[in-house]
């Protein structure tokens, strides 16, 4: 016998004998549930989870978490609502990147100061809860809260903006850990000089602003030979502070960055 | 000498011919016989009103039941507590396509669950719910009862057999046997009963029973074998051999669907009733209570249907805890155990008697 815990060794074998064993005691286990159901709440049904909210309905239930969306008799690392500070994301696009099941879209957002930019808005009805793409955030501002209320009539009800997500996180519920480390010898950012044209678009979009286009010497153009058409300035990576979101790779005109081992 | 439920809908429909006769000339020659015949319709709806509302009963009873039995709730949602599922899904039976499967015989087919449920709800018409308030009030009432209880493996066995199904006439075939196997120690614990009263009228034995005691304390060994012999007679778990969901679909209901399955299932129903009122009339007593309890108007129905709700809940209790029996425990528990006992427990009832037990209506030997 397995031990699970301590109440299962405890617990007697059913009887031998036929009549005790096979009418008598299980009809007796069937009665003591039932006596039990009467004083205990076998479940909380999903419409009245909104009572978690009320503190009264919270003591008889011992919910203890004083969270209001919902949250009960739940781990604090569970996987649910997203919550994500607006203010400090800076729109690498990794959480849409990572998403298994692309319910992450970058929406345009009001950032302050007349200003927008892009930030994450999550379609529950496609997401898995798989925690990834808050794993994948550099900045620990998209995490994964304990809050599981997401349930409603209207399919695009489950759609939740960045301002909603926002509400989320300023509920201030437990949050799941950011980012996962980067192992030592991550990939790095590489650069082909000879196909580069020093376009400046990478270190115009890189989100956290660590490509610096520096000047590179023009060469001397011999007899016969032409020199390419560009503009002689080639970016650097400064490495420290890149989050490996990708976003240069992808907006490269002449596809001249890649993803490389560090030399 | 009983007033009947019979006879209060005759003084009705008389009231009633006797204000609209004059307004139909040349109608008074009729007068009697329309009487007779609109207060057998009116007695006969009255028994079938009672009997559909104790089914919807029942059924939300062994959902709740069940429910709190199993850890969960049961039906909530419709009405209060889910009283109005049970509407809600006749109505939905209601309203589908009758259809024979294409190589049944449709005579037999359609025959079959239409006379089961209605065989089952005659049966109504001869229990009395509180003192003569029955459709009939004959002398051999507790007899008619029982001889048309055992009526209905012949129309389940037609409903099988021309349903062209192996699922069906297994469980038809099945049925036969278990309800045949299962009627003698049904009978013969009826009869230790009949011999404690000396009479048939259910209206007696109850009456012996407010005056002697209920029989359930005499006469435990024969409620048990009652009970069990019954739990069998109405086909629940753990005698649920007839529509063995592992092994044949759904029995011998296999092939209906729509109304004809909602004929089915309200026949099982209304029979699990029956049994209930049987029980509760032969040996719990009717509506008598002690302490005078059921001396107020109407108090004895109210406390007939209470004791009736109890037995049935005994009836989810053993559903929710046994599992099914094989065929062949099932007639070794019916002619090796039950038999011998129900023996045994007539002699003790003869037993009894002998002794002095105080024997109302026995003739005089």
């Amino acid at each position: 016998m397995v031990q699970v815990h301590e109440k299962t060794v405890k617990k007697a074998d059913p009887p031998e004998d036929r009549v005790k064993g096979m009418v008598v005691y299980p009809m007796a286990i069937v009665a003591r549930q039932f006596v039990k159901s009467l004083w205990r709440p076998s479940t909380i049904l999903y419409p009245f989870g909104e009572r978690l909210e009320n503190e009264d309905f919270r003591k008889t239930v011992k919910v203890e978490s004083g969270a209001p969306i919902g949250v009960g008799e739940i781990w604090d690392n569970y996987r649910g609502v997203h919550g994500l500070n607006i203010k400090t994301c800076i729109s690498c696009n990794l959480c849409a990147f990572s998403c298994p099941d692309t319910c992450i879209e970058m929406v345009n957002t009001d950032a302050g100061g007349g200003k927008t930019k892009k930030c994450p808005e999550i379609d529950y009805g496609k997401c898995s809860f798989c925690g990834f793409c808050s794993d994948a955030c550099p900045e620990g501002c998209l995490t994964m809260t304990p809050g599981y209320t997401i349930t409603t009539n209207d399919r695009a009800h489950m759609v939740y903006s960045p301002q909603r997500l926002f509400e989320v996180y300023k509920a201030k519920l437990s949050q799941n850990p950011t980012r996962i480390a980067l192992p030592e010898n991550e990939d790095v950012i590489l650069l082909d000089q000879d196909l580069c044209i020093g376009c400046n678009a990478c270190a115009r979009d890189c989100p956290t602003k660590c490509i610096t286009m520096i000047d590179i010497p023009k060469p001397e153009s011999k007899p016969g030979e032409k020199l390419p058409k560009r503009i002689w300035k080639e970016p650097t990576v400064n490495d420290p502070e890149c989050v490996r979101c990708g976003t240069c790779i992808s907006v490269c005109p002449r596809e001249c960055l890649y993803w490389g081992a560090r030399k | 000498m009983v007033e009947t439920l019979y006879s209060v809908a005759h003084t009705l429909v008389v009231l009633l011919l006797g204000l609209l006769g004059p307004l139909v000339p040349g109608s008074g020659a009729y007068g009697p016989f329309l009487a007779v015949w609109l207060s057998y319709l009116v007695v006969g709806a009255l028994v079938f009103a009672v009997s559909l509302v104790n089914v919807l009963v029942f059924i939300w009873w062994e959902r709740k039941l069940l429910g709190r039995f199993m850890d969960r709730r049961g039906a909530m949602h419709v009405g209060y507590a889910g009283l109005l599922q049970n509407l809600a899904d006749g109505l939905k039976l209601f309203r589908k396509q009758p259809f024979s499967p294409r190589e049944a015989d449709d005579l037999g087919y359609y025959f079959g669950p239409t006379a089961y449920l209605v065989i089952s709800i005659a049966i109504l018409g001869f229990l009395p719910i509180s003192f003569g308030f029955s459709g009939g009030a004959v002398p051999l009432s507790l007899l008619v009862a029982l001889a048309l209880f055992s009526f209905a493996p012949l129309f389940i066995f037609i409903a099988s057999w021309s349903s062209n199904n192996k699922y069906s006439l297994i469980g038809g075939m099945r049925t036969a046997a278990q309800l045949v196997a299962y009627e003698i120690p049904l009978l013969l614990s009826v009869v230790a009963v009949v011999a404690l009263t000396g009479s048939f009228d259910l209206n007696v034995i109850v009456g012996d029973q407010a005056a002697n005691g209920w029989f359930a304390v005499p006469l435990i060994l024969g409620l048990i074998i009652f009970f069990i012999a019954m739990l069998a007679e109405v086909e629940r778990i753990p005698f649920d051999l007839p529509e063995a969901e592992a092994e044949l679909v759904e029995g011998w209901s296999t092939e209906y669907g729509g109304m004809l399955f909602a004929f089915t299932m309200l026949g099982d129903y209304v029979r699990a009733l029956i049994g209930s009122y049987l029980i509760v009339l032969l040996f719990l007593g009717g509506w008598s209570m002690p302490w005078g309890l059921s001396s107020f108007p109407l108090s004895g129905i109210v406390f007939f249907q209470l004791k009736t709700y109890a037995v049935f809940a005994i009836f989810i209790w053993v559903r929710a805890s046994l599992p099914r029996v094989r065929t062949d425990q099932l007639l070794q528990i019916g002619w090796k155990r039950m038999l011998p006992l129900a023996m045994v427990n007539i002699i003790w009832a003869l037993a009894l008697v002998v002794w002095g037990y105080p024997v109302i209506h026995w003739p005089a030997l």
